[in-house]
């Protein structure tokens, strides 16, 4: 069958099925519930076998579709395409979302409307993945706000109104960044050659790179903020705590392990591989941003007495190794920092399940209100518990530690680490983010121990029961993947790695250019 | 026997089975008690499969180590290793794999027989607790951590075998999690041991900036060359970045820095071994079941920290290739500071795993001092009896533990000897040996330590013949106090069943004989000539050490020892010495810092709840929720407040609206008109 063809239908689908979805007359939440099942399944068949159907060209756009729309004053077309990078995020987002539907037992008040906004957030962020032309990249992006927006406002906690309207006007903020940046850097190319100007990102990512440095890094800075918005990175984080202890559990799987995905996929697509005089340029302070993100977000979690603030904390202190890699320009680095991407998508949704089966029991996230000892009561959830504990403190053999240790080994490696102007300051960044591995163990380990070690709590007696099938159903699947690109982080490199290589070496080529280049000296 | 080499050549090159078997066994027991549910934990078959499944994986494990320990006896220049890609990209590629050398079959006998002898007594001594089949399943995880890291191929591997066994070793200890002292220590175990881990990811990533460009092609951080490939080993890469200039060899607060990678990577043994200053976690560990305190905490785990100072030996020697360097002084004064800090907490404990875990300590601190005098052979001869002793001494302990249902304070023992003669004999045997009683295992290897140790440093040398007077006295006072004199117990001791003596009986064979076997040679003991003895010609770095026997250093040693067990005679057995309680009455400075551990734990508790948690505590607090947020919520009370103020213009009456526009477009002219040139 032609892939082209099953691309634009699996961006579609959840579209169609959001629709249907809200509309259908069955008075039955079950059906859809059923339904949202249903369709979430097929995506995740599709996505693999428009996967399967790209092995062997993971480098090059394949399956791409486009159809023009607007010519004038701007060329503003649909165009959608897949290479290895892309790929390998709409699995994750197939898989995790998914996992997010089947998670979402819990739901029990306007279920019609919840799935149909489940469903639209997916059509969105497979939009945000695969989408080929810049303009539409950014509708896509902001698009994602609104399903998002009701699902926190909706279905949420206590504090869900402000918590939605954090999360908005945060991620709104970087939005206006973005198309700011992205209508500078039409304009600029315009000047330069009208011939050069377009949204198409395939010949973005090359046209660009001759933009001067200066309008580079401007309109990389737009991008940048906008995107570590949404990563999160300090100090733009602090809507993430509030919107994931707010969120119901299954957004939260979707929150962290996609959401923040497409903060990290713009760094590396359009940050990286449209303005390589940025990170030419300002490298070793994104790596620094990096660092620092890992450590406050470790120290953040010490520190925290919910449970769900936690893990939130966490997922600022794992996405902060993104930009530790990517910041370093290691060859390496680059390729582990998309991995610890697709890993953390896995790891991170498992925790937030985690999270939620307890909540779901305990109905408190207050580790003094829970008071440890559910293991008693708990037993299976327990293992998984450890487990994905295990998972996020890096443990080898899990996919957590592969990111983490390629990023570090890579970026310790890379040639701003070797360069006599920032050597030490890369240097001691990443031997400060190493810390991260004693405070990431002491938070992780401390958090197990105060839900599930030590005596019975007389309160939890006979109140609360073990893993359910579906439960485990999700759980298993979750972990069963952590423990298989643990072990073998090549089913995922494979992928991607082709498009990693590329964009690095890219960026690598006009460091050696601003090297012999005397005219631009770098600022540090 | 003679074996065909064929047949020896394929148990060399399938060695990869002794590490898959065990881990194989591990995940499938979790798995069936995952998906068959909880109650089949319970049944009678299910804990049977899983204790043979487990038994048959390391017996299988043991069997094909004693073959290929013969293939490399019978040729001794053979070595296999083979490497599979882990992580790819375009110029970086991280292997893993299984090296299968001297020195990585010497671990894989030890850990293989120890495990074994383990797995048969937890069937005595777990017989009874719900857990019995989740235990075996922990074991066999841990077992095949443990001969994974054993088996690594180079830095990368051992760094993430050294995780896996720290987290068997972590649901070991928190095994009965519902315990809150076995909570804490397993989460005690684990951090510290990731304060290690910090320092030796330090470690790893600065040899591996030194490095890069050197290996030739092969396995990065590989420990040893491939045959027939471009590989180069550790040594080799380590020499061309010092020509190349990418490794210094001066200490320095520098990434090129030799001295600084090597006492770095160090930083991991420190925390694994249990040495000073990173040693507080292992005696909390005994709160795991008393069988993983005997594989793991005395024989196994802990010694994986010597292990990798012997394969990354390259690393702290000088740069011409001696011993004399800055790391492994660093080393061997380490070691020498646990080995006398240790003895001296072990003599006022009064829990009979504790002792034995100070011991351990003590003992770990005896290998450290021993490679970092240069000794290496003699470091792992003694890494190699202390194994087998150590572990029967812990599994010993056990079996009085059971017999005097569930006690652990030696002061409510005593008179077991006539109880349960099997123990008796057995634990004596193994308090000889650490002693250093002549002749036995522990005597041969500890004396080699201690004659290096003078050679290199006489200072060093004497404090561990001071050590080892110390040790004698502590193991005796626990041996007399536990099985002589009176039974002070408040329930009626018994003899364990034979499912746990026995293991005991058999791990006391090369208690007493492998030091003998292994460390006798006529030339040197008897002929006053020099030679290397069978260990040496075995394990050794570069070359077989070849070594005269120092009777001075030997004879000194051996009397101090013997000193000890006199001493500890007269003090509790004929109680003519009556010190100890003088001691203990005056309740003096020494006996407090002693009882109290030096107050480490005090002090690393003070540093984390006074220090480091208020600290974060309140930057964080003050960083994210006051400065943050009140500039977050601030913009948002600015727009709405100036949005409040602005309504007032939205009157909906017509004439105002002229009005602001008149007033606009009369402003906006006037502006204009001062601004423009025709004025």
């Amino acid at each position: 069958m032609d892939n082209a063809l099953l691309l634009k239908f699996l961006l579609f689908l959840p579209l169609v099925a959001a629709i249907v979805i809200a509309v259908n007359p069955s008075k039955d939440d079950k059906d859809a519930r059923g339904l949202a099942i249903f369709v979430s399944s097929v995506m995740v068949l599709l996505s693999l076998v428009i996967g399967a159907g790209l092995e062997g060209h993971y480098g090059g756009m394949q399956f791409s579709t486009v159809q023009h729309w607007i010519a004038s004053p701007f060329p503003i077309n649909f165009h959608i395409g897949v290479d290895g990078l892309s790929m390998s995020l709409v699995v994750l987002t197939t898989v995790i979302t998914l996992m997010a539907v089947l998670a979402s037992y819990s739901i029990k008040t306007r279920v019609k409307l919840y799935y149909a906004n489940v469903m639209l957030l997916t059509f969105s962020l497979l939009g945000v993945f695969v989408s080929q032309d810049l303009l539409q990249f950014f509708v896509m992006y902001e698009f994602e706000l609104i399903p998002m927006y009701f699902l926190i406002a909706i279905w949420g906690g206590p504090r869900r109104g402000y918590a939605a309207m954090k999360f908005l006007l945060y991620t709104f903020f970087g939005g206006v960044l973005m198309l700011a940046a992205l209508l500078y850097t039409y304009t600029q190319l315009y000047a330069m050659d009208p011939a050069a100007a377009t949204f198409n990102m395939t010949q973005l990512s090359a046209s660009s790179h001759a933009l001067p440095v200066h309008a580079q890094v401007i309109a990389c800075l737009g991008f940048f903020l906008a995107f570590i918005i949404k990563l999160p990175s300090v100090p733009f984080h602090t809507w993430l705590p509030d919107a994931h202890v707010e969120a119901p559990t299954p957004i939260s799987m979707i929150l962290a392990g996609l959401l923040l995905k497409m903060g990290s996929y713009g760094l590396v697509r359009i940050c990286m591989g449209f303005f390589p005089a940025f990170f030419a340029e300002y490298g070793p302070w994104v790596l620094a941003l990096g660092a620092i993100n890992i450590l406050w977000g470790a120290v953040a979690c010490l520190v925290q007495k919910d449970m769900k603030r936690i893990i939130a904390f966490s997922s600022v202190s794992h996405m902060g190794f993104i930009l530790l890699g990517i910041g370093s320009l290691s060859n390496a680095a680059v390729n582990g920092a998309i991995f610890q991407m697709l890993s953390h998508g896995f790891i991170s949704a498992l925790l937030f399940f985690m999270v939620g089966c307890v909540y779901e029991r305990c109905h408190t996230r207050l580790l003094p209100e829970i008071g440890g000892g559910l293991a008693f009561q708990m037993p299976i959830l327990f293992y998984f518990w450890m487990f994905a504990c295990m998972a996020n403190l890096g443990l080898p053999a899990l996919s957590g530690f592969v990111g983490e240790v390629t990023i570090f080994y890579g970026a310790y490696t890379s040639p701003f680490a070797t360069s006599s102007l920032h050597g030490a300051w890369t240097q001691g960044w990443i031997v400060a983010a190493c810390v991260s591995v004693i405070l990431t163990a002491g938070y992780m380990l401390w958090l197990l121990k105060r839900l599930f070690y030590g005596p019975e709590q007389p309160k939890w007696k006979g109140h609360l029961y073990d893993a359910t099938m579906t439960e485990k159903f999700v759980a298993t699947t979750l972990c069963a993947l952590t423990l298989l690109f643990g072990v073998a982080p090549h089913l995922l490199t494979n992928m991607y790695s082709k498009v990693g290589d590329r964009i690095t070496s890219e960026v690598l080529n006009r460091i050696q250019i601003s090297q012999t280049d005397t005219t631009t000296k770098p600022n540090l | 026997m003679n074996f065909d080499p064929e047949f020896l050549r394929a148990c060399v090159e399938s060695a990869w089975m002794i590490v898959a078997m065990p881990f194989l066994v591990g995940f499938g027991i979790i798995l069936s008690y995952l998906f068959g549910g909880l109650k089949l934990g319970e049944k009678r078959s299910f804990k049977t499969a899983a204790m043979m499944a487990s038994i048959i994986a390391v017996a299988w494990g043991f069997f094909h180590s004693c073959f290929i320990f013969e293939a490399l006896r019978s040729n001794p220049s053979y070595s296999f290793q083979e490497n599979f890609d882990f992580f790819t990209c375009q110029n970086f590629k991280l292997s893993v794999g299984f090296l299968v050398d001297n020195l990585a079959t010497m671990m894989l006998i030890v850990v293989t027989t120890i495990s074994l002898f383990v797995q048969v007594y937890t069937h005595g001594y777990m017989r009874e607790d719900p857990g019995y089949a989740r235990f075996y399943a922990y074991l066999s995880l841990f077992t095949g951590s443990m001969l994974g890291l054993v088996v690594s191929t180079n830095m990368f591997q051992m760094y993430a075998f050294w995780e896996l066994v720290g987290v068997c070793s972590y649901f070991l200890i928190g095994f009965w999690w519902y315990k809150d002292s076995a909570a804490a220590a397993c989460m005690k175990a684990f951090v510290v041991n990731r304060v290690g881990d910090f320092l030796f990811l330090v470690g790893v990533i600065m040899l591996l900036l030194a490095t890069k460009d050197f290996w030739g092609g092969g396995t990065v951080m590989a420990f040893a060359a491939q045959h027939g490939s471009a590989g180069v080993d550790l040594a080799g890469a380590l020499h061309r970045a010092l020509e190349a200039g990418t490794l210094k060899p001066e200490l320095a607060l520098a990434a090129s820095s030799m001295p600084l990678m090597a006492i770095l990577i160090f930083g991991g043994p420190i925390a694994k071994s249990a040495q000073f200053p990173l040693h507080v976690w292992l005696p909390d560990a005994m709160e795991g079941p008393t069988p993983i305190s005997a594989l793991i905490h005395a024989a196994t785990m802990v010694a994986a920290g010597i292990y990798l100072v012997a394969r990354a030996y390259p690393i702290f020697l000088a740069p011409n290739g001696g011993t004399d360097s800055i790391a492994l002084a660093f080393v061997a004064v380490i070691g020498t500071i646990t080995a006398v800090m240790a003895a001296t907490i072990a003599m006022s404990q009064n829990d009979i795993k504790r002792v034995l875990a100070w011991s351990t300590c003590s003992q770990l601190g005896y290998m450290m001092a021993g490679l970092g005098v240069g000794a290496f052979s003699a470091g792992l001869f003694h890494l190699f009896t202390h194994a087998f002793f150590k572990a029967m001494l812990f599994l010993g302990s056990g079996a009085v533990i059971i017999g005097c249902h569930h006690e652990q304070d030696i002061r409510k023992m005593g008179g077991l000897r006539k109880i349960m003669p099997f123990t008796a004999i057995t634990f004596l045997i193994g308090t000889l040996s650490i002693s250093g009683f002549p002749f036995l295992s522990g005597w041969f290897s500890k004396d080699e330590i201690v004659a290096a140790a003078m050679h290199y440093n006489p200072v060093i040398g004497w404090i561990l013949i001071a050590t080892a007077g110390l040790t004698a006295f502590y193991m005796f006072r626990l041996y007399f106090t536990v099985f002589e004199g009176q039974y002070r117990g408040d329930h009626k001791a018994h003899e364990v069943t034979p499912v746990m003596w026995l293991p005991l009986v058999c791990l006391a064979v090369p208690s007493i004989f492998a030091g003998g076997l292994l460390g006798f040679t006529k030339e040197a003991f008897l002929e006053g000539g020099k030679a290397a003895n069978a260990w040496s010609k075995f394990v050794y770095f570069n070359h077989p050490h070849i070594e005269g026997v120092d009777w001075t250093v030997l004879g000194v040693s051996t009397v101090v020892a013997l000193g000890g067990i006199a001493f500890a005679y007269l003090m509790y057995v004929v109680k003519s010495i009556t010190w100890n309680k003088s001691i203990v009455e005056s309740n003096n400075i020494i006996y407090r810092f002693s009882l109290n551990k030096w107050y480490f734990d005090d002090l690393y508790g003070a540093m984390v709840n006074k220090g480091i948690l208020p600290l974060f505590n309140n930057t964080w607090k003050f960083m994210d929720t006051v400065i943050i947020d009140n500039i977050v919520n601030g913009a948002s009370l600015v727009t709405s407040a100036s949005g409040e103020v602005l309504k007032y213009t939205q009157t909906g009456r017509g004439q105002y609206y002229a009005l602001v526009i008149f007033m606009w477009v009369a402003l906006l002219t006037w502006i204009i008109y001062i601004a423009s040139p025709f004025a």
